[in-house]
């Protein structure tokens, strides 16, 4: 009972004794990394005892601090809520987090810079627990930005590079354009609900009003990569994959979606807002499912599936299924980021080589990272059984079952198959058949900094879809009885993917490689959505905003309206009006002779 | 009317008839100018101190003022003129012709 609190603010301030330890002489120091590494075990091993009271007496905790201010009646304090999301959230990421901390001692061995990298990594992981333990919605605000920081500073680690900074860039923009939604909610709740607290916000919601969901759902949407604000997760691949594992895969593209899980109590009430997320996420799933089918970069074909997956999540909310896409979190983060590790590693191993047309033939090569792709592929299609299977399933199974929308559950059932075909896509052009590398490669996966984490991922990937579910307290009443062509659902569906991906590998294996058709360049340009919106509009905004400034506002309403209009119109009516020869002394002479004439008269003829 | 005023009369309407009829330049129409305005300033000082009426003393001066300025200005037009033309014969003001 006394441990919970001290164990979770152990846990926090064990993470930033680092970051306090950078000013010192030891920042410099080959033992830094392994230092941060072991102290992120220690958190997660810390982290386990408040989980599992949690899961004995499912006892929620509220820790309220510090009074940091009051402003009117608004009372701001340093609040962590613990509750069955952020006991349950803490240990995953804490886990993959030491994982990737300790694959990218040997991914980024020969960089410089390799304990700033860790320091980074780290700041990222306090700020995500911070966002994932807020009580109100400002200490959520903080943890929010905080990851869109490290987010940027981690895409363009290798600065020199120009598309790096432009990924970086893109990801801020993206980011805040979500970012005013949030902020709307944020005014709503102050001016409506006097609160900025979750306990207040829930307690107060009675006729509840779409406008704050309304804002919560942009936020979502662009920190989750949802369509309309997606380009930025495929670009973010530009930072190494330690990054692309640990951020946009498992812990910061979710952050979208965890906003919108916490705020399950008013969305379980507000139909449109659940009809809205749910065509928005099944419209991300299947689209960015058909962007991943024609790419060549292996670290962009997994980070659309992330987008795909997301989109699986935004739907199964849509669904006021909350708790099974929270579920679904926890277990995409295992095999997600396991996939970015081996790929990490085929990647290093082939010298740097990222394009799947250039890979071929690891099958023997690399056994161990076969077996944890393959396996990994495997979970993320929903091979029963395995982790993807307890969320992925019963997210089908809900939706297949549940009065709802049946378009965005036809292009969810699509996006399902579309899954196992680029996963098959991607197993058979790196591992199968001969090698398209040059020949010279050094290849080795003997050190052990690189096979323990993929096999402590490999295990979470098999087993903790198990020991998830079955150590989750439930929270809604699982679904027990329905026909047995709607359970087969997501299993036909993946397996028809299945067959169709490998019948056409095995018809087309050896045929010349054809003029791209128009299908696949939509596919291969991601719908030609970054190449318009990152053109178009800006360009039309530019030219308004000139036209409007120096067109309207200096040239004609300082300067035409008045001065050049009065000078115009003299012009022309002098020119009009006047009618003469210029013969002045006859007009002299008969001015003359006519005052003359009228002084007579008017003297002499009275 | 008195002799006095019969005279400066004369003067008036001899210079307003040198200034609508004259041959070919511009300066004697600026200078019968001047002389109308003289007499009738003439005119006005002898007319305001004949009949006692010294609170219009105001107005020949002030007609003085602006005889001044717009001295000035057609001095000014002359010179325009004696610029473009190199003379100021009348017949070259033809500009406004249609």
């Amino acid at each position: 009972m006394n441990l919970f609190t001290s164990s979770i603010l152990l846990t926090l301030f064990m993470l930033t004794t680092p970051i306090m330890a950078s000013s010192t002489n030891f920042y410099k120091s080959n033992k830094y990394q392994h230092y941060v590494k072991n102290m992120t075990l220690l958190a997660f091993i810390i982290s386990l005892i408040p989980t599992t009271m949690f899961i004995h007496t499912n006892q929620e905790t509220l820790i309220s601090n510090w009074h940091w201010i009051t402003i009117h009646t608004l009372k701001l304090s340093l609040s962590f809520k613990m509750d069955y999301f952020s006991l349950m959230f803490m240990p995953v990421a804490l886990f993959i987090t030491w994982s990737i901390m300790e694959f990218s001692i040997w991914y980024m061995h020969s960089d410089p810079n390799i304990n700033q990298f860790f320091k980074y990594l780290l700041i990222f992981l306090i700020t995500m627990l911070i966002l994932t333990t807020a009580n109100n919605l400002f200490q959520l605000f903080i943890g929010w930005e905080g990851v869109g920081i490290m987010s940027f500073l981690l895409i363009g680690w290798w600065f020199g590079r120009s598309d790096a900074n432009t990924a970086a860039l893109q990801a801020i923009l993206y980011n805040r354009i979500g970012d005013i939604g949030f902020l709307l909610s944020m005014t709503w709740f102050l001016s409506n609900m006097n609160t900025w607290d979750l306990q207040q916000i829930f307690m107060l919601d009675q006729n509840s009003s779409n406008i704050p969901l309304m804002g919560l759902t942009p936020a979502a949407a662009g920190k989750s990569a949802q369509f309309g604000l997606h380009p930025w997760l495929p670009s973010a691949m530009e930072g190494p994959t330690p990054v692309s594992a640990l951020l946009h895969s498992s812990t910061m593209v979710v952050a979208g979606i965890f906003l919108l899980i916490r705020f399950y109590p008013l969305m379980e009430n507000n139909k449109p807002v659940q009809t809205m997320v749910l065509s928005l996420g099944a419209l991300t799933t299947l689209f960015t499912a058909i962007c991943a089918l024609t790419q060549n970069d292996i670290k962009k074909i997994i980070a659309f599936s992330t987008s795909s997956q997301l989109g699986l999540m935004m739907v199964t909310i849509g669904l006021n299924q909350p708790h099974l896409a929270f579920l679904h979190i926890c277990t995409h983060a295992f095999f997600k980021a396991m996939l970015f590790l081996c790929s990490g590693s085929i990647i290093h191993n082939l010298n740097n080589e990222q394009d799947i047309r250039k890979m071929g033939g690891l099958y023997k090569i690399l056994p161990f990272t076969t077996t944890a792709l393959i396996t990994g592929c495997l979970a993320l299609t929903g091979m029963p059984f395995l982790t993807g299977f307890y969320s992925k399933d019963l997210i089908i199974e809900a939706a297949t079952s549940s009065y709802t929308n049946a378009w965005a559950l036809l292009l969810t059932l699509i996006a399902t198959s579309l899954t196992a075909i680029y996963s098959t896509r991607i197993i058979s052009l790196t591992l199968l058949e001969q090698p398209r590398f040059p020949p010279l490669m050094s290849i080795n996966e003997t050190n052990p900094l690189l096979i323990n984490p993929i096999k402590r991922l490999l295990i979470g990937s098999i087993f903790a879809g198990f020991i998830l579910s079955n150590n989750m307290p439930p929270m809604t009443t699982p679904l027990m009885t329905m026909p047995l062509h709607l359970k087969l659902t997501a299993l036909m569906m993946t397996i028809l993917g299945f067959i169709l991906a490998f019948e056409i590998n095995t018809y087309s294996k050896n045929l010349k490689y054809p003029h791209p058709s128009n299908a696949t360049n939509f596919s291969t340009l991601l719908g030609y959505f970054p190449t318009i919106m990152h053109r178009l509009p800006p360009h039309l905004v530019l030219t308004m905003s000139q036209k409007l400034a120096t067109s309207m506002l200096d040239l004609t309403w300082t300067e035409a309206i008045l001065p050049k209009t009065t000078a115009y119109i003299q012009l022309k009516a002098s020119l009009l009006t006047s009618n003469q020869k210029g013969l002045i002394k006859l007009y002299f002479l008969s001015f003359l002779i006519t005052m003359t004439l009228t002084l007579l008269s008017f003297n002499y003829l009275e | 009317m008195s002799l006095v005023h019969i005279n400066i009369l004369m003067a008036f309407t001899m210079s307003l008839t040198g200034l609508l009829m004259y041959r070919s330049h511009l300066m004697s129409a600026l200078l019968c100018l001047e002389g109308m305005v003289l007499s009738l300033f003439i005119l006005a000082t002898l007319t305001i101190l004949n009949s006692h009426f010294t609170l219009a003393n105001m107005m020949p001066i002030i007609l003085l003022v602006f005889a001044a300025c717009e001295a000035a200005i057609g001095l000014a037009l002359l010179i325009m003129i004696s610029n473009t033309y190199g003379t100021d014969y009348v017949q070259n003001l033809n500009l406004l012709q249609c």
